[in-house]
């Protein structure tokens, strides 16, 4: 301890020391003054009479891991001297910050813990500079960012989208299936009400097992329970897979087109932006009996899921094959074409006609 | 710390922080970062400064369509916005004044919005709507290229400390009564507005620049100034106003300001302070006054160069002093009332701290030489006199050498500098 050396021999320039210590457990001893630079450790010292001894050593937040506070006394050190010119102080900022972007992360969390506002300002403006101009792609692989986003999600927001018909399309598709699934869910949901303790629905039953006075809403949930029964087996998830099986085969092309081809004529685009969850077109709530409540709660989150999966998938591809496909389909027209299977395009097109 | 080497690195760091990040980006690489991740999905939205510029969209050669896309691009911005919008800045030659405007000031009136500053193209002029005159937090304005109409119900914008308008087409009772309804008023900017009148009542007044063609100034309640700059244009219309005035500019414009540190004057200011009543003693003294520069003294007219020497005679902190003389060299060589400067030349005056001067645009005329030689003869402890003589003069440049040479100086330190340009 070399400081504790020249302490004695120059006892006229001895310095008080302050301890420290990480949430590692370790526990060190540093000059006050630097260690005041930092607000927080100032605000220990002088409020609550901390760090004169190592049984009172200041304890760090979390954030600040030894490492870190061995950076961050370094730039106290330098700072808190009075007497560097604004230059110096800039040219050492400048080569202080030169590190890999994890430890620039650290570092102004853990400047930010100890309220050391001019090193979290400096930082920040280093992470501002390293995002500035980069791709999403290019800033998720730096900082190790998740991509689960959907692929409507990611188009960029407040851009004119009108401007591209891609978006317009996949907007539509995408509000097509929220929308079919929305219809199914309401059928499950009519159903699982039943099944759970749901008192009104239980009376219900019982009212009608005894033949007794039925209100409305018993009467549309029963016969909508014998539609749903049906329907339910035969649908749901058949149409689910058909849609993935449709885009699984290589006759994209051929879906696409049909599938744009009937967006095309069903539905007149009402444009803006993919931004908007839930979405919906105009058309379709008029023919279907609906009822209130928002559209997002009542997705089961599994199915919601699936079809970001499949959208996914289907933007994918038409970003892969957009020249060509644009090609097809202009020269192809409003053709229709039948899709192996169950005509699963039929369904798509004319859904109220499955209501019937 | 020390987990998987595919941690997260950013998303974690607390909302401040991401602030502080998102808000050293531009606004367009800001709002990208909702397509990071789930959790950056509307971490933009929650800024509280919003600066919009050109760069927030792509650029397209198509006016219009550019105009359009970028229209498109603050509506929705705003749209999308949740929280409070502390700053809104707009400055772009590429948009001129559009109906949009109005719903963007109405919407952020509602957004306790504290700084706004809008600078449009100039072919045409924003009409500030009514609702910005309902913007109660603001602390900061600035509006370039704009009518402004308080509406009578308006009371003032109470928290406001800083406004700035330039080329703002504003009747002269209605800046007035929007500056004294201000309380908190620090800084005052008011460029090319032009013809009015004014009386300036701001009692927390500190900066004040006036920049235009003003009929009349009159700092009537403005103790706290520090500094002030001020640039008086002349038309015929204020030439025969200021023919006609009877009153005394020195004491309506710096007749009370006891704390002034720095004084900035250009193009006819001396020519309107030397208007005016001056009998009896100003009783002023600028005790705070450090910094004096003057642009455009016309050393021909006597009147103008008493109201230098009044000026730094009363300011016995004087520190540094920059003067530009603008004399018409033919005229000003037949001086007459040279004996001024040895019978009637406040004296003895000792400048006590004046460090620095700079003499520019020099012609050599006689009165500018007295005065150098003045001052020379009065600086104690005078560092440096740089001159620097008008471009246009070429011969008399060694006829100003030879009586600089001359000329007796107090200050042994003294360094007189040549400009030559």
């Amino acid at each position: 301890m070399s400081e504790v050396d020249m302490a004695v021999i120059k006892p006229e320039m001895m310095k008080s020391y302050i301890w420290l210590q990480t949430v590692d457990g370790s526990i060190q001893q540093v000059e006050q003054e630097v260690a005041m630079f930092c607000p927080m450790i100032c605000h220990e010292i002088i409020q609550k009479g901390m760090g004169s001894s190592k049984n009172y050593a200041i304890s760090l937040p979390p954030r600040v891991n030894p490492s870190m506070l061995s950076l961050i006394l370094d730039y106290c050190r330098f700072h808190q001297v009075p007497g560097h010119s604004n230059k110096e102080r800039k040219s050492f900022d400048e080569k202080f910050i030169r590190m890999d972007t994890k430890r620039l992360c650290e570092l102004t969390s853990a400047a930010d813990s100890l309220q050391l506002k001019p090193l979290v300002d400096l930082t920040s403006r280093a992470l501002a500079r390293i995002i500035e101009g980069k791709t999403p792609e290019e800033i998720r692989e730096i900082f190790h960012l998740p991509d689960d986003l959907t692929e409507e999600e990611k188009l960029e927001p407040l851009k004119n989208s009108t401007d591209d018909p891609r978006i317009r399309l996949l907007n539509r598709l995408y509000a097509r299936k929220r929308k079919e699934l929305k219809q199914r869910e309401k059928l499950k949901n009519v159903e699982t009400e039943e099944d759970r303790a749901d008192e009104r629905s239980v009376e219900d039953l019982l009212s009608y097992i005894n033949g007794g006075h039925r209100d409305s809403k018993g009467d549309k949930t029963s016969k909508g329970k014998k539609k749903n029964r049906r329907r339910k087996d035969q649908q749901k998830n058949a149409s689910v897979e058909e849609f993935i099986e449709t885009h699984e085969k290589d006759s994209d092309g051929l879906n696409f087109e049909c599938h744009g081809a009937e967006v095309d004529k069903l539905q007149p685009n009402p444009g803006g932006t993919s931004k908007l969850p839930g979405a919906e077109d105009d058309t379709f709530p008029h023919k279907v009996e609906f009822d209130d409540g928002d559209i997002d709660d009542e997705i089961d989150p599994a199915l919601k899921e699936k079809i970001d999966r499949e959208v996914e998938d289907f933007a994918r591809r038409l970003n892969s094959d957009w020249p060509e496909r644009m090609q097809e389909i202009l020269s192809l027209g409003q053709e229709r074409r039948p899709v192996n299977g169950n005509g699963s395009s039929r369904k798509y097109a004319r859904p109220d006609s499955e209501w019937k | 710390m020390g987990d998987s080497s595919n941690q997260d690195l950013i998303s974690d760091l607390p909302q401040s922080i991401i602030e502080s990040i998102l808000t050293r980006l531009p606004l367009r690489d800001a709002v990208r970062t909702s397509l990071l991740s789930s959790k950056w999905r509307y971490r933009w939205a929650t800024l509280t400064h919003l600066v919009f510029d050109e760069d927030c969209v792509t650029l397209s050669n198509d006016r219009a369509l550019f105009e359009d896309k970028l229209i498109n691009f603050i509506t929705r911005a705003l749209f999308l916005h949740q929280g409070p919008i502390h700053k809104f800045q707009l400055c772009t030659s590429y948009l001129q004044s559009c109906p949009e405007i109005d719903q963007w000031i109405l919407f952020l009136s509602r957004k306790d919005i504290k700084e706004l500053v809008i600078e449009l193209g100039e072919s045409e002029w924003i009409r500030a709507p009514s609702c910005l005159f309902k913007c109660k937090k603001l602390i900061r304005l600035e509006l370039f290229r704009c009518e402004l109409d308080p509406p009578p119900t308006f009371k003032g914008f109470l928290c406001l400390k800083n406004l700035n308008l330039y080329q703002v087409f504003v009747a002269s009772d209605a800046i007035e009564s929007l500056i004294s309804s201000c309380p908190l008023l620090e800084s005052l900017s008011l460029s090319y507005s032009d013809s009015l009148t004014l009386n300036i009542y701001a009692p927390n007044l500190k900066y004040l620049c006036l920049e235009g063609e003003f009929k009349d100034i009159c700092l009537q309640n403005t103790p706290l100034l520090i500094v002030m700059s001020v640039a008086m244009y002349m038309t015929e219309d204020i030439a025969e106003h200021m023919q006609q005035s009877s009153s005394c500019n020195f004491i309506k414009l710096l007749g009370s300001v006891p704390y002034l540190e720095r004084l900035i004057g250009r193009i006819y200011f001396t020519k309107y302070l030397s208007i005016g009543d001056d009998r009896g003693r100003y009783p002023v003294t600028y005790s705070h006054l450090k910094i004096i520069e003057l642009y455009q003294v016309s050393f021909e007219d006597m009147k103008e160069i008493l109201v230098v020497l009044h000026l730094i005679t009363n300011s016995p902190n004087l520190v540094e002093l920059q003067i530009s003389g603008s004399s018409n060299t033919l005229t000003a060589m037949e001086a007459t009332d040279l004996d001024f400067w040895d019978k009637e030349c406040p004296s003895p005056c000792l400048f006590d701290r004046l460090k620095v001067v700079k003499m520019t645009e020099m012609s050599g005329v006689p009165h500018e030489m007295e005065f150098i030689k003045f001052l020379l003869e009065s600086s104690p402890v005078l560092e440096v006199m740089s001159i620097m003589p008008c471009p246009s003069v070429m011969d008399g440049r060694l006829n100003m050498l030879i009586e600089l040479v001359r000329f007796r100086r107090a200050s042994a330190r003294a360094e007189i500098v040549f400009i030559q340009c």
